[in-house]
């Protein structure tokens, strides 16, 4: 048996990989005081930098990392640990300074719940999709095939067909190197 | 659809993937009465949703499951090992759709490549030769491209970039087949419409799936009687040893059983092992069909990497077919490389929702979000080759973690052998200087994804004990018993699966109707 999952675990999903944040209900949860939600979104464009990104799709990121599994019980005392370690304001250091704390935390549970969970909200996000220059659904849209899914006009049009010279070989030994790990 | 009696011993069918969907289809249409029992809801194209997680939601197999061994998906995602589909269809719903043939040598891998240390090869007891017509059969039934005068799907922009670096490299054969999709009408679907959603179900139809092709018309002839979200739970038999039934949860958790003259299980590598091990009696006390000890053995699941390639000037990857893309240069056994074994380069997009999940996990910070950054400026391939079976790499049952049924989880146990290493090295290498031929700015190596390509742990074998099933697929030590999926794979071989899964399939079924009708089954 493996060490890592033990006998207390309950049936459960699988850890990562877990939540489709795309339609959450919006409501601010309880539980973080302003300081630490200020915190929070500090951290989230420390650790997730785009220069380009506006607030908002950070915003509804830190909602859904407030609403997951485990947000409970990890959230706060991380944040707080963050401003102790930036002496007092996480959210007043420069970018350096905090990435240096984040680079600290980063192997922690509390860290691993905010990143599983952004990974997830952030580039799930349809502004961040449009900011990216991803289109999202196209099926109703009748697909890409009128609509530039062979745009590219930067490379030449390829072959398509396959190759009609001589036959593939499929079994060269001409050199006599052996797998490490064979005799 | 028929409706089978309990007590009726037909032929039960465990999945309805591209095995059990297959196995179904070519008995149902024969006029032989069929049970499918599938864990899954019955989910169709207006089921299906163009939206990465909402989909995976829907459709993924998120059952607990437990992971140990050296890989990295046990580090990265411990609980989902596999990336498979819980529906009718199984994985043929989110399947991208490449179909090459197995080589002539991948069906005698112990005796190409000789005595390799830790790898458990076996030749398998069929060859290339004899698997050809049921080739042709299989490529007839999903429309491969390229093939049987199917013509070619044409290049997306994604495949304009793998195709000239492929060239620019001084690669032959690459193609944007064969595949699985149709460029024009064929058998009663459309043509591709270039939406981008292979992994999420085709909404249009235009991609083959069981769910799209064999279970509808399995229905129509009235011989079917389909069960979805029925997980079987246990494979009962007589005092003769001979299979006569399947034990299995409806959808309310409420227990049946269902009465059976022939038992196919079809449930993918994870499971079908899963269920011959929770089907153990004092007949089989290691397990159904396990005097080998080979049951959810040599489990295997491709050596995969993937790597992702930023330009100066937009690709928008995620634009068309996902994997009409196939470079064949590299499937083969080559002995300078330093690997036995041969892999394919295959075109892959991912929308930025499982980009971010999957192109490096673990990493934040700018390094993380500049790949993000980079989005509609990068084009990607898979790269997909031969694993050395291991019998260490294995499915047990793990009796201390419980599902929602309160049965034992499986536990996924998988170390990469060198030789997968060593290929994965020369795939990174290869993409490498592919992608800088036409001007990448940047290449990252992607590690592999849960597996898509599960393979190997109820394996064929000649001699009953070195593996679980024979030439047919049929258990060495139950004469009515069958596996109808990747699980009977002696050696991976390089190709995508789902080509030769549906070729046995077929040869299996082929099998079982002759055996019925000289009285044997």
């Amino acid at each position: 048996m493996p060490e890592s999952e033990s006998a207390e675990q309950p049936p459960q999903e699988p850890v990562e990989l877990q939540r489709d944040t795309a339609e959450g209900d919006g409501t601010a949860p309880a539980g973080l005081s302003e300081a630490q939600q200020r915190t929070l979104l500090r951290l989230l464009k420390v650790a997730y930098p785009h220069p380009d990104f506006p607030d908002d799709p950070y915003e509804r990121t830190a909602k859904a990392v407030q609403d997951a599994d485990g947000a409970a019980e990890l959230l706060a005392d991380g944040l707080d640990d963050l401003d102790e370690q930036a002496g007092g304001d996480f959210a007043g250091l420069a970018d350096a300074d905090a990435t240096k704390i984040v680079e600290q935390v980063a192997d922690g549970a509390f860290f691993k719940l905010v990143h599983s969970t952004t990974v997830v909200a952030l580039y799930d996000d349809h502004q961040v999709w449009e900011l990216l220059g991803y289109e999202g659904p196209s099926f109703d849209k009748g697909g890409y095939v009128g609509r530039g899914f062979d745009d590219l006009d930067w490379l030449p049009d390829p072959r398509v067909e396959e190759y009609d010279g001589e036959p593939r070989a499929e079994i060269v030994t001409t050199g006599l190197v052996k797998a490490e790990g064979s005799n | 659809m028929a409706t089978i009696d309990h007590k009726d011993p037909v032929v039960v069918i465990i999945g309805s993937g591209a095995g059990g969907g297959t196995v179904a289809h070519q008995l149902t249409t024969q006029g032989v009465k069929c049970v499918v029992l599938e864990a899954g809801p019955h989910l169709t194209r207006d089921d299906y949703e163009n939206d990465e997680w909402r989909a995976f939601t829907q459709m993924a197999w998120l059952d607990m499951r437990t992971t140990s061994g050296s890989w990295r998906v046990a580090n990265d995602f411990p609980n989902l090992p596999a990336w498979i589909v819980k529906a009718v269809g199984g994985s043929t719903t989110h399947w991208s759709g490449a179909t090459p043939r197995f080589m002539e040598h991948e069906f005698r891998t112990r005796s190409v490549y000789g005595e390799i240390d830790g790898a458990n090869l076996l030749d398998w007891p069929i060859t290339l030769d004899e698997m050809a017509p049921w080739y042709d059969k299989a490529e007839k039934a999903i429309g491969s491209s390229h093939r049987h005068g199917r013509p070619a799907l044409p290049a997306n922009n994604n495949y304009k970039v793998f195709a000239n670096g492929a060239e620019r490299v001084g690669y032959k054969y690459y193609a944007t087949g064969p595949y699985g999709t149709n460029a024009t009408p064929y058998d009663g679907r459309p043509a591709s419409v270039q939406d981008g959603f292979n992994f999420q179900g085709d909404k249009s139809g235009a991609k083959w799936s069981t769910a799209v092709r064999e279970i509808p018309r399995a229905l129509e002839t009235g011989n079917l009687d389909l069960r979805p979200e029925c997980q079987a739970v246990k494979i009962t038999h007589d005092d003769a040893g001979k299979v006569d039934g399947v034990e299995y949860l409806d959808a309310a958790g409420n227990l049946h059983k269902q009465a059976a003259r022939v038992v196919c299980v079809a449930g993918n590598s994870i499971e079908s092992p899963r269920l011959l091990l929770m089907s153990s009696s004092s007949l089989h006390p290691d397990g159904l069909a396990n005097s080998s000890g080979q049951v959810g053995r040599n489990y295997m699941r491709h050596m995969t990497g993937s790597a992702y390639a930023t330009f100066e000037r937009p690709v928008r990857m995620y634009r068309g077919e996902t994997m009409a893309g196939i470079i064949a240069d590299e499937a083969k056994y080559d002995t300078s490389r330093g690997f036995a074994g041969g892999y394919y380069m295959e075109t892959l997009s991912l929308g930025p929702a499982f980009l971010a999940a999957f192109v490096e996990p673990g990493e934040w910070g700018r390094s993380f979000t500049e790949k993000m950054d980079a989005y509609e400026r990068t084009a990607g391939m898979w790269i997909v080759g031969e694993d050395m079976p291991q019998e260490s790499n294995r499915i047990t049952l793990n009796t201390e973690v419980k599902d929602q049924h309160g049965l034992p989880v499986p536990n996924v146990n998988f170390d990469d052998h060198p030789n997968d290493v060593a290929m994965r090295n020369h795939g990174y290498a290869r993409a490498d200087l592919l992608y800088e031929a036409v001007g990448a700015l940047s290449v990252h190596h992607t590690p592999p994804y849960p597996s898509t390509h599960n393979l190997g742990t109820c394996r064929m074998s000649e001699r009953p004990e070195d593996g679980v099933v024979d030439r047919w697929g049929k258990a060495h030590d139950v004469p009515n018993l069958f596996v109808s999926d990747g699980s009977v794979m002696t050696t991976g071989a390089a190709a995508n699966p789902t080509l030769t899964i549906v070729a046995l399939a077929t040869r299996q079924a082929d099998h079982i109707l002759s055996e019925m009708n000289a009285g044997n089954l």
